[in-house]
C-alpha cells in the first residue's frame, strides 16, 4: 500500500493541516502537501468552496511565485548539474502542483476563477509556458486554459499585433495542452467582427484548419474555435467556404459522423454556425438530415453533450421552417417527446427540450397536432411548477408556440383551470423571466373564440395583469398589455367591462403615454380592441372627461414611430363608427384649428412610406364620410384640409389594400358631390 | 382440392425454389480470398493498435523491434505503463491510489468528468465496506458522496444502492450483493482506462474486436442467400466446408 496520508476523509483537523503544512519551510513537506490538496479538490465542488473559504488559492498562488522565482534563479546560477539537483526537481515539482491546484480551482468555478485571479497568479502561470520543461509548459497551459474557459477570464486584446504573435505561437506549439489554450482564448474573447476578422488576416483560420486532422483534443479545440470566428460574419465564412477552403468544410461535414460524441456535436454546431451566418451555404438536404439526426441522437447521451444538443437543435430550426418541417418528418417531436418522459431530467436538460419542442412547434401545424396527440401538453404543464426558473419558463414558451394552432385556440382546447391557473400563478413569479414567457403564453390562450374567457377572469387573471401593467419593468408592461389588448380581441360586453373597471380610464390614458413607445403601442392597440364591435363600447374612450380620447389624441399629433401611428388611427377608426358625436370628435382630433398652422396628422399618414399607416389612415375617412346625417359637413372640412386631393393622387397606390379604401372613400365624396349638384 | 388451393402451393414451391441457396465450394472461395490484397503493414498495425490499447506495454515494445511499426497516434509507449499502472490500481481495490496517479497523469481528467470521478468513489466507498470498515464507510459517503448525489439524481440513487450494503448481513446474498463482485472493480477499472485514453486522444477501444464482430455479422448475412466455408472457429479461423 503505497498511501500513507490517512483515509482522506476531509474532517475539518486534515483540512486545515493541509493549509498548515503549506507553509512549511521544508520544500519536501510543503511538495506533498500541495499533492495532497489537488487530490482533496479535484472533481469535488464542496472541497473547492471550503478550502477557497480557508484562502487556500492565494497561498498557493504565492508558492507558485516563489518556486518560480527560484526557478529563475536556478537556470541563471546553476545551469550545469542541474538535473542532478534535487532542490531543483522538487521545485519543479511544486511548479507544476500548485499551477494543476490553481487550475482546479479554476475548473468549472467561478468563485474559484475569481479567486485565482485576485491572488494574481495569471501571470505566473503565463510565464510557465515559456519554461523549458515540456510537463511545466503543460501544467501551466492546462490552467490558463480552464481560466479562460470561465466567464471571468481577463479579455485578450486581439487589436495588439504582438498578441495575435502570441496567440499563433500557441496554435503552433506542439504541446495539444498549449494548442487547446489557444483555441479557449479564441473561444473566449473572439466577440467583434473586427476581431474576427484580424484573426482571419493573421492566417489563424489556416491554422485551425490544419489542426483538424490532428488529435482529438486538436479537432475539438479547432471545431469551438472556427465557429466563434465564423459567427455572423459572413465575409469569413465566404472566404473559408470559397474555393481553396472546399475542402476544409468537407473535413468538418465528415467530423459530423466523428467516433466521438463531443466531436460530433462541435462539428454539428460549427455547420449551424455556418449556415445560420450565410443562409446560402449546406442547403442540401442531405447534409440538413445529418444535423438534424446525429443531434436528435446525441440527446442520447446522460451527460454534459446531450444536454448541449438539444441547444444546438434549437438554434439549427429556429425560425426555419423548411427545417422544423424536415425534422418533424424525421421524428422529433417523438423523439424528443421520449427524453421528457423518462422523467427526473437534469435542469438544464428538461430546459433544452422545452425549447427544442417550442421551436418544433413554432410555425407548423402538423408539429403542433402531433405535439397534442402525443400528450406532451400535460409534462410540459407539470414543467410550469419546476423548481428551476429556466424551466419554468422554457414551459411557457413552450406552450406559447403550441397554442399558436389556430384549430386549437377555436376549440377552446388551452382555455381551462389546467392550463390557465398555473400560468396565473406565474405571474406573481420573483423572476423576471419567467413572468414574461408567462405573459407570452396567456397572451396566446386568451385569444380564445369559444365564449370561456370567463376561466380566465374567474381565476384572478385579469387583476393580476392589470397589476403588472404598472410595473417598473417596461418590458413586463409591454407583454401585460399584449395580453389584456388579446383578451379584448372580439371579447363579448360584460368581458370588457370587467377589464375596464379594473384597468380604469386614468390608468389607461396615462398607458397610452408611457415613456417606451413599444409600451404605448400595446396600449392604443389594446384600446382599439376594447372599443371595437359593439356601438356602447365606444363611450369607454370618453369616460372621466376623456382621458382616453384626449391622451390617443396627443400620441398622434407627436407619434415617434409608424406602429403608433397605425393603432391610433384605428382607435379612432373604430370611434368614427360610434353615433354622430363620437363621429364628430374625432373630426376635430384630426383637424386642427386652423390657426395653430401645424399641417394636419392625416394628411402626414396618407402620404407615409408605410402602406399599413396608409391604409389605417384611409379607414379613418371612411368611416367618417360614409353617409349618416352629418356626414355632408364632415366631407366638407376633410375637403377644405386638401384631403380629397391627397387621395386623388392614390388611387393607384402599389399596396391593393389602399388602393381599394381609397377608391371607396373617395366614391363617398362623390355621391356627396352629385348630390350637390 | 379446389383450384385455390393448388395455385397456393405452386406460389409455395416457387418461393422454395427462389430460397434455395448458392453453394460455393472451398476452392472458389479460397480463390476469392486469395483475390483479396491486404498490406501486411495493415496488419500490423491493427495489432500494434490492439496492444497499445490494452496495454501490453513490453508485447507492444517487442512487437515494435520485430515488425518494424511504428507507433500510432502519437501514444508514447511510457503512459501505457502509467495507464496500466492506474487500472490495476482499481482491479486491486486501491482506488485512492489510482485517483492520485490519474490526478498525476492529468488534473482535467476527474474535474471534467463527474460521472467517472463519481463511480471511482463509489469504488473507494464499496472497498472500505468490504473491510468491514462501517464507521469509515458511513463517514465518507456523507462527506466525499452525498454532496455529489445532491447534484446529480442518478448518483443519488446509485449511492442509495450502495449504502444498503451496509444493511444486510450476509452481503454474499442481498439484491446489492452485485456490488462487492470483482465484475464490478472491473467496470469501475475500463471506465477509467476508456477516459485515461480518450484524454490522450487516443481510441478506447482497439479495432480488432470490432472488426471480428463485422465478421461474424457478414458472415450471418451471407449464410440466408448461400453456403460457402465458414470460420466458425475465431482463434483458428479455419475454413469449414460448407453443409449442403
Amino acid at each position: 500500500m503505497p498511501t500513507t496520508t490517512g483515509t482522506g476523509t476531509g474532517t475539518g483537523t486534515s483540512t486545515t493541516g493541509i493549509l498548515h503544512r503549506l507553509a512549511s519551510d521544508d520544500q519536501d513537506v510543503k511538495l506533498k502537501a500541495l499533492r495532497e490538496l489537488k487530490n482533496q479538490i479535484i472533481g469535488n465542488r464542496t472541497k473547492k468552496l471550503s478550502f477557497l473559504k480557508l484562502g487556500a488559492v492565494p497561498a498557493v498562488a504565492a508558492i507558485l511565485a516563489d518556486a518560480v522565482s527560484a526557478d529563475d534563479v536556478i537556470n541563471d546560477n546553476n545551469y550545469d548539474n542541474k538535473n542532478n539537483d534535487h532542490n531543483y526537481s522538487v521545485n519543479k515539482n511544486i511548479i507544476v502542483q500548485s499551477a494543476a491546484v490553481l487550475g482546479s480551482f479554476a475548473c468549472g468555478f467561478d468563485a474559484g476563477v475569481q479567486a485565482v485571479l485576485e491572488a494574481g497568479a495569471f501571470p505566473n502561470l503565463s510565464r510557465l509556458l515559456s519554461n523549458l520543461d515540456d510537463k511545466v509548459v503543460g501544467a501551466g497551459a492546462r490552467s490558463l486554459k480552464m481560466i479562460y474557459q470561465s466567464k471571468f477570464a481577463p479579455k485578450y486584446d486581439f487589436l495588439e499585433e504582438k498578441n495575435v504573435e502570441f496567440l499563433l505561437s500557441l496554435l503552433n506549439n506542439g504541446n495539444e495542452n498549449v494548442n487547446g489554450l489557444g483555441a479557449s482564448i479564441i473561444t473566449h474573447s473572439c466577440k467583434t467582427s473586427l476581431e474576427q476578422k484580424i484573426l482571419f488576416d493573421a492566417g489563424v483560420l489556416k491554422k485551425l484548419t490544419s489542426l483538424l486532422k490532428g488529435s482529438l483534443s486538436q479537432r475539438d479545440a479547432s471545431l469551438e474555435s472556427l465557429a466563434t470566428i465564423f459567427k455572423n460574419n459572413p465575409e469569413v465564412v465566404l472566404k473559408f467556404v470559397g474555393p481553396d477552403s472546399g475542402r476544409a468544410l468537407g473535413s468538418i461535414i465528415e467530423l459530423v459522423k466523428d467516433r466521438f460524441i463531443r466531436t460530433r456535436l462541435l462539428a454539428s454546431s460549427c455547420l449551424i454556425v455556418i449556415r445560420n451566418t450565410s443562409p446560402c451555404y449546406l442547403q442540401d438536404v442531405g447534409i440538413k438530415a445529418k444535423l438534424i439526426n446525429t443531434l436528435l441522437e446525441l440527446l442520447d447521451d446522460p451527460g454534459q453533450i446531450g444536454e448541449e444538443a438539444s441547444f444546438a437543435f434549437s438554434s439549427l430550426i429556429t425560425q426555419k421552417e423548411d427545417m422544423q418541417k424536415l425534422a418533424f418528418e424525421l421524428n422529433a417531436i417523438d423523439k424528443l417527446y421520449n427524453h421528457l418522459q423518462k422523467g427526473s431530467l437534469h435542469p438544464r436538460r428538461f430546459e433544452g427540450i422545452l425549447l427544442a419542442l417550442a421551436d418544433m412547434c413554432s410555425k407548423l401545424e402538423c408539429c403542433r397536432a402531433r405535439f397534442l396527440s402525443l400528450q406532451v401538453l400535460n409534462l410540459v404543464i407539470d414543467a410550469l411548477a419546476h423548481e428551476s426558473a429556466d424551466v419554468r419558463t422554457a414551459a411557457c414558451i413552450c406552450l406559447r408556440s403550441v397554442s399558436r394552432s389556430i384549430k386549437n385556440l377555436s376549440a377552446g382546447y388551452f382555455m381551462n383551470e389546467t392550463v390557465v391557473i398555473p400560468l396565473v400563478q406565474l405571474l406573481n413569479d420573483p423572476s423576471t423571466s419567467v413572468q414574461v414567457a408567462a405573459l407570452g403564453a396567456i397572451s396566446n390562450i386568451v385569444v380564445d373564440l369559444t365564449t370561456r374567457r370567463s376561466t380566465f377572469i374567474r381565476c384572478g387573471g385579469v387583476k393580476q395583469l392589470v397589476q403588472l401593467s404598472k410595473s417598473m419593468d417596461a418590458t413586463i408592461r409591454l407583454n401585460a398589455l399584449w395580453a389584456l389588448r388579446n383578451l379584448m380581441f372580439l371579447a363579448e360586453n360584460k368581458c370588457k367591462e370587467g377589464v375596464f373597471s379594473e384597468l380604469t380610464a386614468p390608468l389607461l390614458a396615462s398607458l397610452i403615454c408611457d415613456p417606451e413607445s413599444f409600451v404605448q403601442e400595446q396600449a392604443l392597440a389594446l384600446v382599439r380592441n376594447l372599443i371595437d364591435g359593439c356601438i356602447d363600447s365606444v363611450e369607454y374612450m370618453f369616460a372621466e372627461d376623456g382621458v382616453i380620447f384626449d391622451a390617443v389624441g396627443r400620441q398622434l399629433q407627436s407619434a415617434s414611430k409608424a406602429e403608433i401611428g397605425i393603432q391610433g388611427m384605428y382607435v379612432l377608426s373604430n370611434v368614427a363608427t360610434g353615433k354622430e358625436f363620437h363621429k364628430e370628435a374625432v373630426i376635430n382630433q384630426l383637424l386642427p384649428h386652423a390657426d395653430n398652422g401645424t399641417q394636419s396628422c392625416i394628411i402626414k399618414f396618407l402620404q407615409s412610406n408605410d402602406s399599413r399607416l396608409r391604409t389605417a389612415a384611409v379607414w379613418a375617412i371612411v368611416n367618417l364620410t360614409c353617409s349618416s346625417p352629418g356626414a355632408f359637413s364632415r366631407r366638407v372640412k376633410l375637403r377644405d384640409t386638401g384631403i380629397v386631393s391627397q387621395m386623388k393622387e392614390m388611387v393607384n397606390d402599389p399596396c391593393l389594400d389602399v388602393k381599394l379604401r381609397v377608391r371607396t372613400a373617395l366614391g363617398q365624396f362623390t355621391t356627396f358631390e352629385d348630390g350637390s349638384i | 382440392m379446389s383450384p385455390f388451393w393448388i395455385v397456393i402451393r405452386q406460389l409455395a414451391e416457387i418461393e422454395a425454389m427462389a430460397l434455395s441457396k448458392k453453394v460455393i465450394t472451398r476452392e472458389e472461395w479460397e480463390k476469392k480470398l486469395n483475390d483479396v490484397k491486404i498490406r501486411k503493414e495493415d496488419m500490423n498495425k491493427l495489432v500494434m493498435n490492439f496492444l497499445v490499447t490494452e496495454g501490453y506495454v513490453d508485447a507492444a515494445e517487442k512487437f515494435r523491434m520485430e515488425s518494424g511499426t511504428e507507433q500510432i497516434a502519437d501514444i508514447d509507449l511510457a503512459t501505457i505503463t502509467d495507464r496500466m499502472a492506474v487500472k490495476k490500481a482499481v482491479q486491486c481495490g486501491n482506488v485512492e491510489d489510482a485517483i492520485e496517479k490519474v490526478n498525476d497523469l492529468n488534473p482535467e481528467i476527474l474535474d471534467t468528468n463527474p460521472q467517472l470521478f463519481f463511480h471511482l468513489q463509489q469504488q473507494r466507498l464499496i472497498e472500505l465496506i468490504r473491510n468491514g470498515k462501517v464507521e469509515e464507510a458511513l463517514e465518507f459517503a456523507q462527506e466525499e458522496l452525498a454532496p455529489r448525489g445532491e447534484e446529480n439524481q442518478s448518483f443519488l440513487e446509485e449511492l442509495e444502492r450502495t449504502v444498503a450494503l451496509l444493511a444486510f448481513e450476509d452481503v454474499s446474498n442481498c439484491p446489492v450483493g452485485d456490488l462487492l463482485d470483482i465484475s464490478q472493480r472491473l467496470k469501475t477499472a475500463s471506465e477509467v482506462n476508456a477516459a485515461i485514453l480518450t484524454s490522450q486522444s487516443h481510441e478506447k477501444d482497439p479495432k480488432l474486436p470490432s472488426l471480428l464482430k463485422m465478421l461474424v455479422w457478414a458472415q450471418n448475412q451471407l449464410d440466408e442467400k448461400a453456403a460457402y466455408p465458414r470460420i466458425n472457429n475465431l482463434s483458428t479461423a479455419t475454413l469449414e466446408d460448407p453443409a449442403v
